[in-house]
């Protein structure tokens, strides 16, 4: 019957496991948020250049979008590793593919926050 | 045994993999959190590369704004938030299945999630293509 649960896959790590479900659930909370909050509540439309510095403008916009894709990067990469492990690689394959999913998921960390401090400090600037 | 070893026809393995006859509800739910997971993923990664045009400055990010108006855009825009939302609601189920909970219901969890996933995708539909 322990089958019929959802269980760690063979080669994830229980901690993991739990960190994509965990992540899985504060991305959905976090979606239905911003999108009451910013559609329902706000104007439905595309915001401009100058829009988007002022609302960065605000510190605690840049951290919640900060931390939103740290666990969205995370979440992703873990997902494609469990497709990954569905396909029964080798150890050798299976190394190969955590450091690359590894080095991607901190190239794209930094770069997201490399671009909402640019974008913070332009809109704190001006 | 002897018959799972031998080497597959190309038939045989594209039947094995694509035909979408006598599986389980179970089979459906998976294929749809992993056929949107991959194109979720293809998004947000498309979508951080985009907004580097917000470091390139204003004129960078008005042109981007004005190429993403076109209806293929906002069709493929309309595309993630049906994934998003299987994909969501769907995990809600896989959440509380990993935990223990309505496992002996899941299946009807699974309707249930798809009936709400489907009403959001059909004010999402309004609101997105309609002007």
């Amino acid at each position: 019957m322990l089958a019929e649960k959802s269980a760690p896959k063979t080669g994830e790590n229980t901690w993991l496991w739990l960190l994509k479900i965990g992540s899985g659930l504060l991305i959905l909370t976090i979606l239905i948020i911003h999108y009451i909050v910013n559609h329902f509540i706000g104007e439905e439309i595309l915001l401009t250049y100058d829009e988007i510095l002022r609302y960065y403008s605000n510190p605690i916009v840049p951290i919640m979008e900060g931390i939103f894709l740290i666990f969205v990067v995370v979440h992703a990469l873990l997902g494609l590793r469990s497709i990954v492990l569905d396909l029964r690689p080798t150890r050798a394959v299976l190394r190969v593919i955590n450091g690359v999913f590894g080095l991607v998921g901190v190239v794209s960390i930094v770069y997201g926050i490399w671009l909402l401090v640019v974008i913070a400090s332009r809109g704190s600037a001006g | 045994m002897g018959e799972s070893l031998r080497k597959p026809t190309t038939r045989a393995w594209m039947q094995a993999w694509f035909d979408p006859r006598r599986r389980d509800l179970g089979t459906f739910a998976f294929v749809l959190n992993r056929i949107t997971a991959l194109g979720l993923t293809l998004y947000l990664f498309l979508h951080l590369i985009m907004l580097g045009n917000l470091a390139r400055g204003p004129e960078a990010y008005e042109q981007f704004l004005t190429t993403i108006e076109h209806p293929v855009f906002v069709f493929g825009e309309y595309l993630v938030v049906l994934a998003g939302l299987i994909h969501g609601f769907n995990g809600i189920r896989v959440a509380l299945t990993s935990f223990g909970i309505g496992v002996p219901y899941q299946k009807r969890i699974f309707v249930a999630m798809m009936v709400i996933a489907a009403a959001a995708g059909i004010i999402f539909g309004v609101r997105m293509l309609t002007v």
